[in-house]
């Protein structure tokens, strides 16, 4: 038997050995650290100008070739086939391999250590923003080498948001509103409440206002239109669909108390009511239970064959299609925006829009091949040309420019657009490319969004307030705060949908109390801190007070 | 008797019913499925279960096959799927070969090694660094090299070659064999079922196998089927998301395009089953020795 046991014996050690063997290669392995950004010579190319674009002056003959990583599987990768990127090939001559992936290709790219070029995220708050500085280039100093032209075109406002503890500006963002743009009137509202015309009409444009008015008229869908759910709202998932924040800016619940602290908007009295409200539509059999478990498709769907007799709709523009083609089969039945709920204490409406922090964020890694001709592009796609291209292709070949200064796509380029959508996207691919879109220049145009939200645009004009102080002020991820955070949102979500589903107030009640009692248990103090002292934080940056 | 065969035919038909119901609860959803992937957008969106198409259309199934790359897609499908299989069985059967074997020297080491993967792996970080150190990123051979080896396979095929009687071997020794021939003319059709069994698993598993391609190629020439699709996809999703005005003469819908994508990626292995069918019937060993 002790014979059986010795190899054993001789295993285990030769095992070991192995393992020590294994751990010395892989300390012998490259250590990392952060890299010094590459330079290149520009010397025989040109000479920087404040007053010239970069590119316009870049004599560098050969096709620069440059890798792009998109963290978005569904970004379209082709580069040089279609109208709008093969203008980008040939004013830059360069030539652009687009890679996309998800998180874990962006972790297993950090972690590999090759780096593409350029790299494009989508989540300011993530980690890999964080940590900007140790592997992307500052825009500020590459414009400052490269291509001056850079801050001419950059909104200084979102390169100021953006500038991180050292000084630096490290990425740029598309569809950062500044105040200027809100201000300047041309950002289309993105949110509103809808009802199907024929509706409408049938009950002699019914009062949604208050509470009371909106479960009565509630009640009388439901009656009047059997085949209908009287209201419906975004897919909840994870979130809160359109029955959280957007909600409140409806109702107009401050962004912050008094003394400039934050504000928990979720608890706010008026918002409860209108949950209780929400609560006595559900018992009335308004509010349909696949509402609660439709997720962004079975909603859309839905939306699609105007399931809904009214709707408090989030993202008008990407609903868009679907209103659009529930508008062409049912003229006279579209959905319309009328004033929705308000509130009971007289606030007014604040409705959000994109904010300064925008959506996508590009960035200049430090192993950029070429970052002179990197910069060019941030600068060619954020000038007026570059944004005109990438909305509406090239003056006289896709559109023409009004006297007015606005702009229409030609006849034949329209036509497709309209009734061979797969053919425009191919060809054209206007709208799509925008990596630095920007809804200024969406303005311009009547062809710029679909025909059934233009209502719901128009009746948002002068509702939209910037919502900046409260942008970025989660607490920094992997802290006890954001995991108390996580729980906290989750814990909200089913909160909210047991609130609205409740059988009698006392359930009501008793579900609301159970969230006050978890906000306590996970620490709501000290995450409510560090968001004022985020708040605080952003004001500076913005200038208030 | 007559009790006993009244006992046998009631058995009989309670299983036959069973089986019967079992069947159809695994049909109807995928005739769903098949069905759903023909109709139209507008009747899908309209929702509600259904068994006939209500408007017959191959909108879905243009919208995947628009994609002019697909094709090249599926022979990288089919390539990866072929090669795959054959080596990965032919390997694994080797390896089993040599651990069934009680006088190969180190085999418990080799062993104990091998189980100590089944419980741990380095995770997906380590693993990318070392595929890219050998120099695998973006190259056919990704699907191929670190797809050889799997123990879990090995221990199938090492207990299955235990159970070929020894007496064989020694008579083939005798009659002058060596070890490569034994291996191949007497072990490997002994053990058809065997590697049948793990060919399926395997060949389904590189069928549907996208991981790979997500992590370590972005050589678009490089992309299976799945990953091909599976693109399709997510752009059919966010098709919506880029607010192109006006546009909207979309025939497809996102779940119209998934159904369909169902139907292609799944029919070829689908396929495959009774082809592979034969070799699970065993008894194969029965008469080879007399003891």
């Amino acid at each position: 038997m002790t014979g059986n046991k010795v190899p054993g014996h001789k295993a285990v050690k030769l095992m070991l050995l192995l393992l020590a063997a294994m751990l010395v290669v892989a300390g012998c392995g490259s250590g990392g650290g952060s890299k010094q950004a590459s330079e290149v010579s520009i010397e025989d190319r040109y000479t920087p100008d404040p007053e010239t674009p970069a590119w316009q002056l870049d004599k560098k003959s050969e096709t620069t070739e440059l890798t792009w990583y998109v963290n978005a599987d569904w970004w379209n990768t082709d580069f040089g086939k279609d109208v709008v990127t093969k203008k980008i090939k040939e004013d830059l001559n360069v030539n652009i391999k687009f890679i996309t992936g998800d998180d874990t290709k962006l972790n297993t790219f950090f972690a590999g250590g090759d780096m593409p070029d350029l790299l494009t995220i989508f989540d300011s708050n993530s980690p890999v923003v964080q940590k900007a500085a140790t592997w992307a280039q500052p825009l500020n100093k590459l414009a400052e080498q490269y291509d001056p032209y850079f801050t001419k075109v950059a909104a200084a406002d979102t390169l100021n948001w953006f500038q991180s503890q050292d000084g630096n500006t490290y990425g740029y963002p598309n569809y950062s509103n500044t105040q200027a743009d809100y201000d300047s009137g041309n950002i289309p509202a993105k949110t509103a409440f809808v009802i199907r015309k024929d509706v409408y009409e049938a009950l002699g444009s019914p009062d949604f206002a208050t509470p009371e008015a909106f479960r009565k008229t509630m009640s009388e869908i439901k009656s009047k239109f059997p085949d209908m759910i009287p209201f419906g709202f975004n897919a909840v998932g994870e979130g809160t669909g359109s029955l959280g924040d957007v909600l409140q800016d409806f109702l107009g619940v401050p962004l912050e108390t008094e003394d400039g602290k934050f504000y928990n908007r979720n608890l706010d009295e008026d918002y409860l009511t209108w949950l209780r409200t929400l609560n006595a539509v559900y018992r009335d059999g308004a509010i349909s239970d696949d509402s609660f478990a439709d997720d962004g498709t079975g909603f859309e769907e839905k939306v699609k064959s105007g399931k809904y007799a009214t709707m408090l709709l989030d993202g008008t523009p990407q609903q868009g299609g679907n209103l659009q083609i529930f508008m062409s089969a049912n003229p006279g039945k579209e959905y319309m925006a009328v004033d929705g709920p308000h509130s009971t204490v007289g606030h007014q409406p604040t409705l959000n829009q994109s904010g300064i922090t925008g959506w996508m964020i590009s960035y200049i890694t430090k192993d950029c091949k070429d970052p002179a001709k990197a910069i060019q592009i941030f600068t060619y796609l954020l000038s007026e040309e570059g944004q005109k291209l990438m909305n509406y292709g090239i003056e006289g070949e896709t559109y023409k420019t009004n006297a007015d200064g606005t702009v229409e796509l030609l006849p034949e380029v329209k036509d497709l657009q309209l009734n061979n959508a797969d053919k425009f996207k191919k060809d054209y691919r206007m709208g799509e490319f925008m990596f630095f879109g920007h809804d200024r220049h969406k303005a311009l145009s009547k062809d710029a969004f679909p025909e059934a939200i233009k209502q719901m645009q128009e009746w948002g004009k002068g509702k939209l307030k910037p919502h900046f102080i409260l942008e970025n002020t989660n607490p920094d991820q992997g802290t006890p705060e954001a995991r108390g955070l996580t729980a906290i949102n989750t814990n909200w979500n089913t909160t909210l949908v047991s609130m609205i589903r409740a059988k009698d107030d006392a359930t009501f009640d008793s579900v609301l109390a159970e969230h006050k009692a978890f906000l306590d248990k996970n620490n709501w103090d000290k995450i409510a801190e560090v968001r004022s002292e985020k708040m605080k934080a952003n004001k500076a940056k913005l200038g208030i007070q | 008797m007559v009790a006993g065969d009244l006992d046998g035919r009631i058995f009989d038909a309670v299983n036959k019913v069973l089986l019967g119901v079992f069947m159809v609860i695994i049909l109807v959803p995928l005739w769903n499925v098949i069905i759903s992937s023909s109709s139209s957008g507008r009747a899908l969106a309209e929702g509600g279960f259904i068994f006939w198409p209500k408007e017959f259309s191959l909108e879905n199934y243009r919208a995947v096959f628009n994609d002019s790359s697909i094709g090249q897609s599926f022979l990288v499908s089919v390539a990866k799927t072929f090669i795959g299989v054959i080596t990965h069985v032919f390997f694994c059967a080797m390896i089993g070969y040599g651990l069934s074997k009680q006088y190969i020297r180190g085999r418990k080491l080799y062993v104990a090694m091998g189980v100590i993967t089944m419980f741990f792996s380095g995770g997906m970080i380590p693993t990318y660094l070392l595929i890219k150190s050998l120099g695998l990123l973006n190259t056919f051979w990704v699907y191929i090299i670190p797809a050889l080896f799997s123990y879990y396979d090995v221990v199938i095929l090492m207990n299955f070659f235990r159970n070929v009687p020894d007496s064989l071997e020694e008579s083939a020794k005798i009659d002058g064999a060596g070890d490569w021939h034994i291996f191949l003319k007497i072990f490997i059709p002994l053990s058809m079922p065997a590697m049948a069994t793990i060919a399926l698993f395997n060949g389904v598993g590189q069928w549907n196998d996208f991981m790979t391609t997500k992590l370590y190629v972005t050589n678009q020439a490089l992309y299976p089927l799945q990953m091909k699709l599976y693109e399709i996809i997510v752009q059919s999703q966010t098709q919506s998301m880029q607010n192109i005005g006006g546009s909207v003469v979309i025939e497809t819908t996102t779940k119209g395009v998934q159904l369909a994508t169902i139907v292609i990626t799944t029919l070829p292995i689908v396929a495959m089953y009774p082809l592979l069918q034969r070799y699970f019937i065993s008894g194969m060993m029965v008469g080879a020795v007399k003891e």
